[in-house]
């Protein structure tokens, strides 16, 4: 499941109104997540948490699914 | 007629200047053989994939010799290393990871890049070191980009490691991409070795339709204007105009999409043949409407090797300089890409060139976008058409420096095109190359036919049995030698 808060993180930042994110859903098929805009998504879902991924982590990425994945495991280690 | 054995050995025997290019009839006549020896085989899944290892270690012996036993190393190095790595922790399965690249990497460097080193630090020295003149077996760029494709998405734990050293050996040697690509991934060409022979009557045609549209593209369009107008030019530009230097660099940008887009066409139509099918690898590239669309399009299997490899993990290392870790990626990557392409300063510029205008493109973003807004040009057609015809000039500008011998010679082609013109000699031109003219608009065309062509092809050629595709195809074959000058001309894009 993808959180409220990480769809709203993305959608911000890709300026979009709204987009039906399902666990499968990758980067590409979203308006304007091309490889250029990665950069800033990623950005801007770590200022988000206030987290910071290793690089290999980001790059081993599937899909949405996995990112929402990730982002918990972070959380529940800095608790 | 006694036949002459020794030419018939001849013909089969290993010779550097001879490899068996799908368009030729040597391949043809091979392959037919092939194709009823997997049939019988394919059964049998060990006899199957051994007849196609076998036929790939022939087909890399025909044109490299001994060399073939590179595949064999690679297989080895590839193989271990990727289990290596995933039984391994920490630190340990870096270093396994990080040797394993390395070890591609320096067999890669060693056969193609060690003259261009020695040359770099002869300019420093004064006493210079010989030249070595190392022997370049084919396609060992592609083999190797496969290779480490491989064994990153292992390091990344997206793939479980090939535990059947033969199912590994045809993923790194198998003939029908090594020449030119396409770079399949593991992920994917993996599985269909352990799936069964299937080739429905639907995949059948599509092959047959791809051979014929790869001939035509491959011999009829890049092999005759290359011939008979490019290669003039490429060669002495100072001989024509700068009307004709023009053509000429139009021309290339056209033969090389012919060359390699056809030569790919063909690779995915005899591999889909025997059942695999391969990643697509060019969508209408001319048709780009910018320089990012453009590699969306173009070299499909290289662009996105470089995007997942090189580009995504630099931008990720440097994320905190946000658009300026994007433009250092890029230009990392494609400066990268053009010494892939080969060892010399004219692809490093080439390459440079494409990462300058992607990066420019993103510096210009705002204020190109805020124009666009004003003149009330988004989402019309005309921006379409403006967007796709400056793409295809800066496409095109660059690649005079992909094809120029040196820069002088590029420099003598952008001199005469600013300084020569003479655009009088156009309509000369056109009545001296009547066939170079009709075949270039005849290409461009190709960009625009309708997938409904395409699919009614298809149809046309599934409703048909084997003796009417037997046929057609061997019609076009005749057409294609025909066309064909004495000599085939070796495929532009396996010395990368």
């Amino acid at each position: 499941m993808i959180s409220e808060r990480l769809k709203a993180a993305i959608l911000k930042e890709l300026k979009l109104d709204d987009y039906e994110f399902t666990d499968e859903t990758a980067a590409s098929q979203v308006p304007g997540w091309d490889s250029l805009n990665h950069i800033n998504v990623i950005l801007a879902v770590e200022k988000e948490y206030k987290i910071r991924f290793k690089n290999i982590e980001i790059l081993r990425l599937r899909n949405i699914g996995e990112l929402q994945d990730l982002i918990n495991s972070k959380i529940q280690n800095a608790h | 007629m006694p036949i002459d054995f020794n030419k018939l050995i001849a013909l089969f025997a290993y010779d550097q200047y001879d490899p068996l290019l799908f368009s030729s009839a040597f391949f043809m006549f091979l392959f037919f053989f092939i194709l009823i020896i997997y049939r019988i085989t394919s059964p049998v899944r060990i006899l199957r994939v051994l007849v196609l290892i076998a036929f790939s270690f022939y087909f890399y012996y025909k044109s490299s010799g001994l060399y073939f036993l590179l595949l064999v190393l690679a297989s080895i190095i590839n193989y271990s290393s990727a289990l290596g790595i995933f039984n391994s922790k920490r630190v340990k399965r870096r270093i396994i990871f990080i040797s394993a690249v390395a070890v591609n990497l320096l067999i890669l460097g060693y056969f193609k890049y060690t003259d261009f080193f020695i040359s770099l630090v002869n300019n420093f020295r004064t006493d210079e070191l010989q030249l070595i003149d190392v022997f370049l077996p084919i396609g060992i760029s592609f083999y190797t980009f496969k290779a480490i494709s491989y064994l990153v998405d292992v390091y990344w734990e997206v793939l479980e490691p090939e535990r059947n050293f033969l199912d590994l050996t045809l993923y790194i040697s198998f003939f029908g991409n090594i020449l030119a690509g396409p770079i399949d991934r593991a992920s994917a060409f993996l599985p269909q070795v352990k799936r069964e022979y299937f080739l429905s009557k639907r995949q059948f045609s599509t092959a047959v339709l791809l051979i014929i549209s790869g001939l035509i593209k491959k011999v009829v369009i890049a092999d005759y204007i290359s011939i008979n107008f490019v290669d003039r030019v490429f060669d002495f530009p100072t001989r024509f105009s700068g009307v004709e230097n023009l053509l000429a660099v139009y021309g290339y940008s056209l033969q090389i999409y012919c060359d390699f887009s056809g030569y790919t066409d063909m690779a995915i139509g005899v591999s889909l043949l025997l059942g695999y099918h391969l990643m697509e690898n060019f969508n209408f590239p001319y048709k780009a409407t910018s320089i990012a669309d453009f590699w969306r399009r173009w070299h499909i299997s290289l662009s996105s090797w470089l995007a997942d490899y090189l580009f995504r993990p630099l931008q990720m290392k440097f994320r905190d300089l946000r658009l300026y870790g994007n433009i250092i990626a890029l230009l990392i990557t494609f400066l990268l890409c053009g010494l892939w392409h080969g060892a010399s300063w004219t692809f490093i510029f080439w390459g440079f060139l494409h990462g300058f205008y992607m990066a420019f493109s993103l510096l210009t973003a705002k204020p190109r976008n805020l124009i666009i807004e004003k003149t009330g040009l988004r989402g019309t057609k005309a921006l379409t058409i403006i967007q796709g015809v400056i793409t295809f000039q800066l496409v095109s500008f660059a690649w005079i420096f992909f094809r120029a011998p040196s820069f002088e010679y590029a420099g003598d082609m952008l001199n005469q095109i600013f300084t020569f013109f003479h655009p009088e000699i156009f309509t000369q031109f056109i009545g001296g190359y009547p066939s170079v003219i009709m075949l270039m608009i005849l290409g461009y065309l190709l960009h625009f036919i309708p997938k409904s062509l395409e699919l009614k092809t298809i149809n046309f050629l599934e409703n048909r049995n084997i003796i009417v595709h037997a046929v057609i195809l061997a019609v076009f074959i005749w057409i294609a030698a025909q066309v064909k000058t004495s000599e085939i001309q070796p495929f532009l894009y396996f010395q990368f």
